[in-house]
């Protein structure tokens, strides 16, 4: 037998401060994995890809952070 | 700078520390908080001691928050271990969360002169809803009484 989906919590309080968690831990693990891939050699466009947004968007919110922590940014793949 | 202005400097940058630490591109009202408690000011430390709101203490119960509010929908940050995010080398700018308590706080003040530190930890307790709120009822704090007890120090006239 399957398990029953667990419904959605009956406070709108604990709904509403689940979105505002899971928006700050997909924040986290987004700056991670984008240091990650950048270290790994990716560049932009593969990152905003993997993604699903613009490199634009991507490069304005992780450039700086990435520089400063050192990491050798690619516009392209080699 | 008014001595107040020094109090409510050292907290922000304090709380942009806070909020750097984390990752955070905001400083919000939980930093705040965390800033207020880790700064010694002494018209509101015995308040802070009374409730048991020291700066370790208004961490746990910070992630204590986080950690329940994930629960509820299932997830958990136990399951795995993010690295530390590398800090924004720029300052956190003033999130909609502190700005909010900072508004609530100094909106009683009608004289720019009257505003004391009680009135940035009333700002910052007074939310009903967010992640202060339900940190501070996990933890136990009876934010009401915080919230008497700072309206009580405010009336009290100073020397």
């Amino acid at each position: 037998m399957s398990e029953p989906t667990p419904a959605i919590p009956p406070d709108p309080a604990d709904s509403l401060a689940a979105v505002a968690a899971l928006r700050r831990l997909a924040d986290e693990l987004e700056d991670a994995a984008v240091e990650q891939a950048m270290r790994s050699g990716w560049g932009w466009p593969r990152v905003a890809e993997a993604l699903g947004i613009t490199r634009q968007a991507v490069y304005k919110k992780h450039s700086r952070r990435l520089i400063a922590a050192g990491v050798e940014l690619r516009r392209r793949e080699s | 700078m008014s001595v107040f202005g020094d109090y409510l400097a050292a907290v922000i940058h304090r709380a942009q520390l806070e909020a750097s630490d984390a990752g955070s591109a905001k400083v919000e009202a939980p930093h705040l908080l965390l800033a207020i408690a880790a700064q010694t000011e002494p018209s509101i430390d015995p308040l802070l001691e009374e409730f048991g709101l020291d700066v370790a203490a208004v961490r746990a119960a910070l992630d204590r928050e986080y950690e329940h509010s994930l629960n509820t929908v299932g997830v958990t940050t136990a399951a795995y271990d993010l690295p530390r995010p590398t800090r924004l080398p720029t300052r956190p700018g003033i999130g909609r969360s502190a700005k909010l308590a900072m508004e609530r706080g100094f909106g009683a003040v009608t004289k720019k002169k009257g505003l004391r530190p009680a009135h940035l930890l009333l700002g910052v307790v007074c939310a009903e809803v967010g992640t202060v709120p339900r940190a501070l009822a996990l933890a136990g704090v009876d934010r009401e009484a915080v919230l008497a007890r700072l309206r009580q120090a405010i009336d009290t006239p100073t020397m």
